[in-house]
């Protein structure tokens, strides 16, 4: 009936893009699967799912007590070999029956959480994109955190990482009905998304709320180095300093809806139309080159002259 | 980057000391973060005038962290959550300052546990990736919290790790210092316990000398001549003892004066405080400003 | 789902031939051994009218009574390592000839740790979904961090507690799927000592269960393939494949069902086996082919894994 999300992005903690041979390694986190990998437009790979078993309340808008058992389904997917994202998701549904089950009959139904009891789609959504304190709650974001963490851990990234960065999470729920999107940029690193698609539910949903938490992050990063930077405050060639390493690292990431399926290739587009994700990269983007130009003439004006 | 600031003693000013060289880094530009991990008595939330967590937070801090009750333990952003006005403005250019305080309520571990030290490892990779300098503040003394960051640190071998010890300009303090470091159950003997070269760990550490009166200072004017000069044959002991236990100056990455406002209030010095309301002396500042930045200077950190 | 265009990319599971039921007609550990070979007489002539009752009750079931059973013996050569096969087989053979039983296929325990240099216990206990005691509302310590399995909560340990803080009372444990009171079981998977892992008897016992169920696949591949081995055994243990067939015309070695005629010695084993088995996530695209097949013959099978394995303690 509902299916929430959340997606967590940040920087893979190495100094360098990672080697596309080592994405088995970094990603292999269940062993007898392989890693998926595309190269193009871009090289993205994605681990195997895993899944987590909980049994919690699950959140409420009217603070409802809501009891739900099953498994939630996460990945980690690594983009340009520079961007970590871990992602959880789950399926809620009404229980047949008003108690807990056998586990097995649970595990039977990966990525399916059963609810023992009433439930309104509605007040689930509410609940879970209002950001509430973390609890006794689903917590489907610790969850994808915690598998970002196991990739970071992993023994072939020298912890490097160009800048520091903070993970942003993108929370969405999904369901049928006719297509619309509706993202909200929170205060912090919150962000929300509401999604409807005509159809069942299927996993290309999933890829949709990734690639957007990807732009969203890479817009957000590009932002933060652009601030810090200082343009006007500090000298030129501290101000190009500070710029650098969004052009090593950031500028060529950029390409929404490159793996979206094309029947909700539409739902990007209305984001494109607003917030309109593409519009501020263009201009950043234009804002870190003008920037270095004109600190290289200068810089090339002052050893001239 | 993460510094560890310990103390043989309490009353040492560590908590104040490193929560300034932390506020002074983000006001360097550079991304920021203190932990709490006094376990017996976490207040640093009074240090940084953030009334909600002056005794420690109710949201779920450090101790329920570690204790593996939540899965992260709540961050309190100093820029918009202190009680003081020029604490919350923050200049142009100057970087994240958070804090990661303990629980209210919240005890002195009685020991640690390989989840624990499992928790605490994530912990210090995760804050690497968002902050360039991590201040952990150790209970004074041998404490399960410095096992715990020996231990936790020899799992990361990647990320650069610093201590500063922090100390007195007084006889006891300095061979306390020394203990803390060189002494049985000391900093190197546990570190080896946990797998630290001794060596390596030994170049990791550098002392800073907290409360200091400088003889040459103006304040001394009014002395007697037989103080002076009793004063000046106990600083020269001093040094000597210093010398001796390996806190002389080729290991001292600071001091830090004696200003009376430290004395009575445990606070960050804002440059208003200097300039503006003239409450705090310069030269203390000048003194935290020179910790933020040595303490990422390699230069002030080559082997001995 | 994301329209991979590239080989690396897509996902193919192999699937493998399966018989209706596989008959486990045996365990041998070091201690039946040293009892000699009467004792396995005695064993075998026990277990030979439940093999029998096990054929008449498929032969029911199937369409024609074209019931497809095979029959496996497993040995140990992984707790303790005694005879040689040149030795050890023959006799075991003989013993189930007197009794009228074929056995089909030979496995050696060690073949459930790794074989064909495939570590198969690393892939189940990878794919272990911890039941969640209420209350588990996010990531928990994966059993691959501590070792340990439960069926429920454990008791609360005096463990890292704070100064000053009120004692940790003693609670019992409880079972999360209880009726009214717990059986509480918490199993042992590995220890690992300064030779390395061990695994232990149930987790081992629990990956065999899987691999005679087909449910096992690496990198989309069938695992361990039986090897047919016709006289001539090896005077080592490790030259001697993972599964040998002894038996031509055996069906298949996995199958649907397992039935596991055994003394009554292995029941706490078994209770652990259950306790694993009913914890391990099975891959959907293998689950999906079993089915569709069984569907195409005609079979229910059971929706849950546990109950496709059943048990004889004598």
């Amino acid at each position: 009936m509902l299916i929430m999300g959340e997606v967590r992005t940040g920087l893979l903690q190495n100094s360098a893009e990672i080697e596309e041979r080592d994405h088995q390694t970094v990603l292999g986190l269940l062993a007898g699967e392989r890693v998926r990998m595309s190269r193009r437009p871009i090289v993205y790979a994605v681990s195997p799912d895993l899944l987590t078993g909980v049994d919690c309340r699950l959140p409420s808008a009217s603070n409802a007590r809501i009891r739900g058992v099953g498994t939630l389904v996460s990945r980690a997917t690594i983009t340009g070999g520079r961007i970590l994202q871990g992602s959880s998701y789950v399926r809620v549904v009404r229980g047949e029956v008003n108690h807990r089950l056998p586990w097995s009959h649970y595990l039977a139904r990966p990525g399916v959480v059963e609810v023992l009891g009433k439930v309104s789609a509605p007040d689930l959504a509410g609940g879970f994109l209002a950001f509430g304190p973390p609890g006794e709650q689903l917590d489907l974001g610790s969850v994808s955190d915690r598998f970002m963490d196991v990739v970071q851990e992993s023994a072939l990234l020298d912890l490097r990482a160009p800048f520091r960065s903070d993970r942003t999470r993108l929370r969405w729920v999904a369901e049928t009905g006719e297509p619309g999107v509706h993202f909200i940029l929170g205060e912090s690193t919150g962000r929300t998304l509401r999604l409807t698609h005509h159809g069942e539910f299927s996993p290309a949903v999933v890829d949709l709320c990734e690639d957007l938490a990807l732009h969203d992050w890479l817009l957000t990063a590009l932002l933060t180095i652009v601030q810090r930077a200082r343009i006007g405050g500090a000298s030129r060639p501290e101000v190009s300093a500070r710029l650098a390493p969004a052009v090593d690292t950031l500028l060529h990431l950029w390409m929404p809806g490159a793996r979206i399926h094309p029947s909700l290739a539409p739902l990007w587009e209305n984001l494109e139309r607003t917030p309109g994700f593409s519009r501020q990269w263009q201009s950043l983007v234009e804002r870190v080159r003008d920037q270095l130009a004109v600190n290289t003439l200068a810089l090339l004006r002052e050893t001239n002259g | 980057m993460l510094v560890f600031a310990i103390s043989d003693k309490g009353g040492t000013g560590r908590s104040v000391t490193s929560s300034n060289i932390v506020y002074r880094r983000a006001l360097q530009g550079q991304d920021v973060c203190y932990l709490d991990f006094d376990f017996g008595s976490p207040t640093v939330g009074a240090i940084f005038r953030v009334s909600t967590a002056s005794r420690g937070t109710t949201r779920g801090g450090m101790h329920r962290y570690l204790q593996g009750e939540i899965t992260e333990p709540s961050r309190i952003d100093v820029w918009t959550e202190s009680d003081r006005d020029t604490i919350r403005a923050k200049p142009a250019g100057a970087g994240q300052m958070v804090l990661l305080p303990g629980d209210q309520g919240g005890g002195e571990f009685a020991t640690f546990d390989a989840e624990m030290l499992k928790r605490c490892v994530r912990l210090f990779a995760k804050l690497h990736e968002q902050f360039d300098l991590i201040m952990v503040d150790l209970s004074a003394g041998r404490s399960f919290a410095a096992h715990l960051a020996l231990a936790a640190t020899a799992q990361l071998p990647k990320i650069p790790a610093r201590w500063l010890v922090f100390h007195r300009w007084t006889r006891q303090h300095i061979i306390a210092a020394n203990g803390l470091v060189k002494g049985e159950h000391g900093l190197l003997d546990v570190g080896r316990e946990y797998g630290h070269d001794p060596g390596a760990l030994t170049d990791r550490i550098r002392f800073v000398r907290t409360a200091v009166l400088e003889l040459g200072s103006g304040d001394f004017a009014h002395l007697r001549p037989a103080q002076r000069s009793w004063l000046n044959e106990i600083d020269r002991e001093l040094r000597e003892l210093a010398t001796r236990n390996g806190v002389g100056l080729t290991t001292m990455l600071g001091k830090v004066p004696l200003d009376p406002v430290l004395q009575w209030r445990e606070q960050l010095i804002s440059d208003e405080d200097v300039a503006g309301t003239e409450i705090a002396n310069a030269e203390t500042v000048f003194a935290f400003d020179d910790l933020a930045k040595k303490i990422v200077d390699d230069t002030a950190w080559e082997g001995l | 789902m994301t329209s991979f265009s590239e080989v690396t990319a897509e996902r193919q599971i192999k699937s493998g031939p399966l018989s209706h039921v596989s008959v486990e007609l045996g365990h041998l550990y070091m201690e039946d051994f040293q009892a000699g070979p009467d004792r396995l007489r005695q064993q075998f002539a026990m277990v030979a009218p439940w093999l029998e009752t096990v054929r008449r009750s498929w032969q029911n079931r199937t369409p024609g009574g074209r019931a497809r059973i095979s029959t496996c013996f497993l040995i140990d050569d992984y707790f303790s390592r005694f005879s040689t096969p040149d030795e050890l087989v023959p006799m075991i053979l003989d013993a189930a000839a007197e009794n009228d039983l074929v056995i089909d296929y030979l496995a050696r325990e060690s073949a459930c740790a790794e074989a064909d240099g495939v570590k198969l216990a690393k892939l189940v206990e990878d794919r272990l979904v911890p039941d969640p005691p209420p209350g588990t509302h996010s990531w928990r310590p994966p059993p691959h961090e501590t070792g340990w399995l439960a069926n429920g909560t454990r008791s609360p340990v005096a463990g890292a507690g704070q100064a000053m803080k009120p004692q940790i009372r003693w609670e019992p444990p409880t079972q999360n799927a209880k009726r009214g009171h717990s059986i509480f079981v918490d199993v042992e998977l590995w220890n690992d000592d300064n030779r390395g892992r061990t695994w232990s008897c149930p987790f081992l016992a629990a990956v065999w269960q899987l691999l005679r169920l087909g449910l096992l696949r690496n990198e989309g591949r069938l695992p361990v393939q039986p090897v047919q081995v016709d006289g001539g055994f090896p005077r080592d243990w490790d030259e001697l494949p993972p599964v040998v067939k002894l038996n031509k015309s055996a069906t298949p070695f996995s199958a649907y069902t397992t039935m596991s005629v055994l003394s009554t010695r292995f029941l706490q084993v078994e209770l652990a086996v259950r306790t694993i088995l009913s914890q391990v996530s099975v891959d959907e695209e293998v689950l999906k082919q079993v089915l569709s097949r069984s569907t195409d013959e005609d079979l229910r099978l059971e929706e849950e894994l546990v109950d496709r394995i059943s048990y004889v303690f004598l």
